[in-house]
């Protein structure tokens, strides 16, 4: 640990620095969100005093109105603008039948469907008195906000229960062990999984909660992670930050070239299913905040290769400047070759890159009186090959190691879209 | 274990006033609905009448998007009286999973998980000349009217409801049965306990508790009589007197020492389960049980196990909620099996999952059976909870989910 190192110049120059341009950058936000609301209202609102409160209702109902296509050649919930909220599910089939698969696969799909467009999945009063409700209600009449459910099969779908093994794509298998790893048992790998992200947490676990309720005979939780906010970027989006106070997802992947190079499956799998697919790492990382919030500013920076405030690399001034690996201060590198965006970057990785959307999560207290808080790590590439090269590095030498643990990981490959209704998940399995 | 909420699950406290509300309630909701989905032919029915092949009128029901709307649309309105087959597919519709044959209200047949590019399934009923409902539960229009043209059918929907009354009358036999068993335990309890043997209370105290856990919510259906002789410790009211099993059980398996009170305690159960013998012969000679309180009853039954049994509270100090477990669970599929005829009629593949998952069940719970241990079960101890409970749970929890939906299907309405 080199936290008695005194903050380097530059890093000193930064923090300041970092200061002013985030007050600027934060009243930069505040005008940015008035006209934002100004936009909603329409010209009506330009007209009339200031009204937060009316402004923050157009927003919000502008939010919940919100829908994705949920038929299309990809899945949403990948190159979805992250939404606010993660439901992460994994699932372990206690179905012994292909049939059993089957009708989970149809009704998922269908009822997948009625979820994203924000309609209940079946009757939430039903008309008889003895009926019990199909739907359980709770995102009843609360709008679609952006939901979308993405659905995954684990490299155990693929064993003998099923008879899927010539189904399975080419290469798919757990991750390997790598360093860096405490993998509990408990958040580990699933025959299934659904991430289920919203602009609204309770429609999110509404999503999840009635798919794992209308195939409670054949499925069973394995794991579940509530992300709380999102640590990713879309496009459009201010970079987020994650529990230790860093923006994520600086550097994201953005733009169709970039997804289909780095992202979505082509012919590679072997697999037409997965043709327009992609693969979902999933890692569930504990940080130690404890310790983190104790650790010095330039240290902290310096692990990330990043200024807190801003998030400019170490070797420039603003978030968005391209990171030099090779920038000197004093002779000494400005980012260090060990921390994390150093480690992490393509250009260090022989181009590799992924799509990190992933979510900050918090479960109370560990088992030994810490908090149970970090990133819900998720990440989409064409290839989970891509994420086991990068985690390697990680895993063995990045700085960041010393403040977390991996304590949960699957993989799953995520199939194509739904080309139209009538059409569901698994549909070639079983033909 | 007995609360206040789960009291009247099975069966309204005062039927005659009960029931009445229950049903203004129905007529309004009926009439709430009819407006938002009425009764109607749906698009692009065809009007015709069905023709009879291989021994009954073929009907086949698309369930599918018209004009963006989901849809139930069956090739013809009407059948001649007889055996009628239903052939139902859905080939877009995601909002719509059910197809159900009505005759007012009641559920004559119907198929569940009618989902978009599965294959077709169907369900036969035998019908008598009349208006008949199809109904699409989420469909644009809801219910398309069914005619039968001609007379009364042999073997009619009307055998369904001959099925459930014998149905309910096997089960009231089952009931009494049961309690004369509960009347000869608690006696034998009583004597255990007089004579101030604590071992051979235990071993009576174990005896008992099944013959009351089969048939828990008909004692829960009686306000004052199951908090009398089931209440847990955790839901004394401050103030009130804690009588009944479980104040006699932490006397027998915590203090181990029987005492005035203990004797007390077990003349106190002798006579609450007189009580109940008295109402369930009354409850039997008069209005008997309906088909839904079974249901509802047996789907109870299972509540209780998650609710109480799994969590080791039930049998706090003895150790005993394996064999609560058990119990329960039989006297879940024992009301189950008395409605499983019509049932079957209705929705055979339910009752196929049903039956299924009681064997499953029953599968696993054998791997508990101890012969040795006291109520025939291993005792559920902090460490068999620690290791078993969630798997306890994910299996109670697979049959309970289809077994909730037979109280609407065989519902008298």
């Amino acid at each position: 640990m080199s936290n008695e190192q005194p903050v380097d110049s530059l890093s000193r120059r930064r923090f300041f620095g970092g200061a002013g341009s985030v007050a600027a950058a934060g009243a930069g936000g505040l005008i940015l969100g008035a006209g934002g609301a100004t936009a909603v209202g329409g010209a009506v609102a330009n007209a009339q005093e200031p009204n937060p409160a009316a402004d923050v209702e157009r927003l919000q109902a502008a939010s919940a109105a919100l829908s994705y296509p949920y038929y299309g050649t990809h899945q949403s919930g990948i190159d979805t603008p992250p939404q606010d909220h993660l439901v992460f599910t994994a699932f372990d089939l206690s179905a012994t039948t292909p049939t059993e698969l089957q009708l989970v696969l149809a009704k998922w799909s269908a009822a997948m469907a009625e979820m994203t467009a924000g309609r209940p999945v079946g009757k939430v009063e039903p008309g008889r008195e003895q009926g019990v409700p199909v739907d359980t209600g709770e995102a009843f009449d609360m709008g679609p906000q952006g939901l979308t459910l993405t659905l995954g099969f684990g490299p155990s779908l693929f064993d003998a229960r099923f008879g899927l093994a010539k189904f399975a794509p080419i290469d798919f298998a757990n991750l390997p062990a790598m360093a860096g790893e405490a993998l509990d048992p408990a958040y580990t790998g699933g025959d299934l999984c659904i991430q289920a992200c919203a602009n609204d947490p309770q429609v999110a676990y509404h999503a999840v909660r009635n798919l794992a309720r209308m195939a409670r005979t054949s499925v069973k939780t394995k794991w579940t992670v509530l992300g709380f906010g999102r640590a990713s970027a879309g496009p459009t989006q201010k970079t987020p930050r994650n529990l230790m106070g860093f923006k994520d997802g600086t550097r994201n992947v953005s733009g169709e070239a970039d997804f289909a190079e780095h992202v979505w499956v082509g012919e590679e799998a072997g697999q037409p299913w997965m043709k327009g697919g992609s693969y979902l790492v999933a890692r569930k990382i504990h940080m130690l905040i404890e310790t983190w919030d104790e650790d010095p500013i330039g240290d902290q920076q310096s692990v990330f290769g990043r200024t807190k405030q801003e998030g400019a690399p170490l070797s420039g001034q603003s978030e968005h400047d391209v990171p030099d690996f090779h920038a000197t201060v004093a002779g000494k590198a400005a980012i260090a070759p060990d921390s994390h965006i150093a480690l992490a970057a393509h250009e260090n990785n022989g181009g590799t890159k992924i799509l990190r959307r992933g979510y900050n999560f918090t479960d109370g207290l560990d088992s030994v009186g810490r908090l149970d808080a970090g990133l819900m790590f998720i990440s989409y590439q064409k290839n989970p090959e891509q994420f086991v090269a990068l985690q390697r590095k990680l895993g063995s030498s990045d700085r960041l190691n010393e403040y977390i643990r991996h304590v949960g990981s699957a993989v799953f490959a995520i199939p194509a879209g739904l080309p139209e209704a009538g059409s569901y998940y698994g549909k070639d399995f079983f033909a | 274990m007995s609360n206040l909420s789960s009291r009247s699950k099975f069966r309204a406290a005062t039927p005659g006033l009960v029931a009445g509300t229950a049903l203004l309630a129905l007529a309004l909701s009926a009439c709430g609905s009819a407006s938002t989905s009425g009764t109607g032919a749906a698009a692009g029915g065809n009007a015709g009448t069905a023709s009879v092949s291989n021994g009954a009128a073929q009907v086949t029901v698309s369930v599918e998007k018209v004009n963006g709307e989901d849809q139930c649309v069956p090739n013809f309105s009407s059948a001649p009286a007889g055996p009628v087959t239903f052939t139902v597919s859905n080939k877009d519709a995601s909002g719509v999973s059910e197809v159900e044959l009505l005759s007012d209200k009641r559920i004559l047949g119907e198929r569940e998980n009618v989902i978009p590019g599965l294959k077709a399934v169907s369900f036969t009923v035998t019908l008598d000349g009349g208006t008949y409902q199809i109904y699409c539960p989420g469909a644009g229009t809801e219910k398309t009217t069914f005619t039968v043209t001609g007379g009364a059918s042999a073997g009619s929907a009307n055998g369904v409801s001959d099925q459930l009354k014998a149905g309910t009358e096997g089960y009231a036999k089952y009931v009494a049965g049961q309690v004369d068993s509960l009347v000869t335990a608690v006696a034998a309890l009583q004597t255990a306990v007089d004579s101030g043997d604590v071992a051979a209370s235990q071993k009576a105290y174990a005896a008992a508790r099944p013959f009351y856990e089969r048939i828990e919510p008909v004692a829960e259906s009686f306000p004052d009589l199951d908090p009398a002789l089931d209440l847990r410790v955790a839901d004394v009211e401050p103030g009130a007197k804690w009588t009944g099993f479980h104040p006699l059980e932490k006397d027998l398996f915590e203090s181990k020492a029987i005492t005035a009170d203990t004797k007390a305690l077990a003349a106190g159960i002798v006579t609450n389960v007189g009580t109940l013998k008295k109402l369930t012969d009354d409850l039997a000679a008069s209005d008997g049980y309906k088909p839904e309180e079974l249901a509802n009853g047996a789907s109870g039954l299972l509540e209780e196990v998650q609710s109480a049994k799994i969590t080791g509270e039930e049998e706090a100090y003895s150790k005993l909620d394996l064999v609560d477990f058990v119990a329960n669970i039989e006297g879940s599929q024992q009301a189950f099996e008395y409605l499983k005829p019509a049932l079957t009629q209705i929705d055979s593949g339910l009752t196929t999952e049903i039956s299924s998952q009681f064997d499953t069940v029953n599968k696993a719970m054998a791997a508990y059976a101890d012969p040795e241990a006291l109520g025939g079960y291993k005792p559920y101890t902090a460490e068999l909870k620690a290791s078993d409970a969630a798997s306890l749970t994910q299996l109670i929890q697979s049959l309970q989910a289809p077994l909730a939906k037979i109280a609407e299907k065989v519902a008298t309405v």
